[in-house]
């Protein structure tokens, strides 16, 4: 793991909400806008992520956080699960961090 | 237009037994299912997962389960489980308030916030031994206020029921109609008259002779959203008519629960009350067996009336002498829906 990709893990997300997300297995670094889901930026990225709801509801998209601490927006996880911040729901929770470490 | 912070019957408490049941009242699709207890819950007829009627589906342990995909709603409208899913997320669905009484399941379609089982309609008859009650069902392809003007002007008798409770005194005899508030008021008393046929039978039922001139009543009483209550009886002529002792008389209550389905059909739940011999169960049964036979009779002309004001609808229709109980039951009808929607409450 360089240290590029560990770079903005603890900082704080800026009031814009833009955060990084850097995949750990792919080596990508990717911005998501203040307009953007975190799954909208991966699918871009060509990065497959299964997703059905859309919406925190169905927990299809529950995708593994290996640094960095997600924004929850979800209905899916419980509040222990959430609270843990190994995993979050890319289709429309954010980050509280500049940057989310994902395992993809 | 319906009137819809307010009660209608939408099922007896037969048809909701172990299985659930769709109807659509006031032109909302609602599924009605009993719950934990036994008690009734009424929610709008669409699953959250892929919209199918939760209706198809069937009870199981005080839940409903939708018949497409298994998922298990609960009597408040929060999906309770799903095979293979979490639900915590899953939006609920609209629930409706709902008062099982009288043997009938009443439910309001309007603001739930605003339910008030205080304002329901209190019947005398029900659940009286002095009294015992028969009815049905039938759905009518037309809409709820012809279904008013035709209870409300008994003079069609003479002409759609000829053979059972027409007579041609019905034509000759006037009608009063008086309005106290919401409540209207449609009286006529036809005096030593003979019995039509429906009539001798319920005479024969009270143990009295059929063949003797009769004094006869009809009172139709009409209270909002659209329940038309009728007081039918005959005497032996000369004991007091309306007023005779009830020896002497027989006399009933025709009940009439017209709940809106759509503009142009309705579910209409007729039967009647009767204050004379009310163990006799037979004859409840032919006094149920014949008023649904006479009932049947308006559906066609109310029907095919449906399909001609709905083919010209800019027809006007004329109102007579005869349709005073009608028009005025339609004044009141009109003056609530416009209290409704300017949100001002009674």
């Amino acid at each position: 793991m360089s240290d590029n990709l560990n770079a903005g893990l603890d900082t704080p997300v800026g009031s814009d909400g833009v955060f990084t997300l850097a995949l750990v297995k792919s080596g990508l670094r990717l911005t998501v806008g203040p307009d953007q889901t975190a799954l909208q930026v991966l699918e871009a990225a060509g990065i497959d992520v299964p997703m059905s709801c859309g919406q925190g509801i169905c927990g299809t998209c529950l995708t593994r956080v290996v640094g960095g601490v997600p924004d929850h927006r979800d209905m899916y996880l419980s509040g222990e699960e959430q609270d843990a911040n190994d995993q979050f729901t890319p289709c429309c929770s954010r980050s509280q961090t500049a940057v989310l470490m994902l395992d993809l | 237009m319906f009137l819809r912070n307010t009660w209608y019957v939408a099922a007896t408490s037969a048809d909701v037994q172990d299985k659930p049941l769709g109807r659509t009242i006031c032109g909302e699709s609602m599924v009605f299912f009993r719950g934990d207890g036994g008690k009734v819950s009424a929610l709008e007829d669409f699953c959250p997962h892929r919209g199918a009627p939760l209706s198809l589906g069937k009870v199981c342990n005080g839940k409903l389960v939708c018949g497409y995909h298994g998922l298990e709603m609960g009597c408040d409208g929060k999906t309770v489980a799903m095979p293979g899913q979490r639900v915590r997320g899953f939006p609920a669905i609209r629930s409706f308030a709902v008062v099982e009484r009288y043997g009938f399941i009443w439910v309001w379609p309007g603001d739930v916030t605003l339910a008030d089982e205080g304002t329901m309609p209190v019947f005398e008859f029900f659940d009286n031994p002095a009294w015992a009650y028969g009815g049905g069902l039938y759905h009518i392809k037309c809409n709820y206020q012809l279904m008013i003007d035709n209870l409300m002007d008994l003079t069609h008798e003479t002409y759609v029921h000829a053979s059972s409770i027409g007579q041609k005194e019905i034509d000759e005899v006037p009608c009063t109609t008086k309005v106290e508030g919401d409540h209207v008021i449609t009286s006529r008393f036809m005096e030593n008259i003979s019995a039509p046929p429906f009539w001798q039978m319920a005479l024969r039922g009270n143990h009295l002779a059929d063949d003797v001139p009769v004094d006869r009543w009809q009172i139709c009483h009409f209270t909002p959203p659209s329940h038309v209550m009728i007081e039918v009886g005959v005497a032996h002529a000369g004991k007091g008519g309306y007023h005779a002792p009830d020896h002497t008389k027989a006399y009933s209550v025709v009940v009439d629960f017209i709940t809106p389905e759509t503009e142009t059909s309705i579910l209409y739940f007729w039967g009647m009350a009767r204050k004379f011999q009310p163990q006799n169960a037979e004859l409840t049964a032919s006094i149920r067996e014949g008023q649904g036979k006479i009932f049947a009779e308006d559906l066609e002309i109310l029907e095919s009336q449906q399909r001609n004001l709905s083919k010209y609808p800019e027809r006007n229709l004329l109102m007579l002498n005869i349709d005073a109980g009608g028009v005025q039951s339609r004044r009141v009808i009109a003056r609530l829906l416009a209290q409704e929607n300017s949100g001002i409450t009674a």
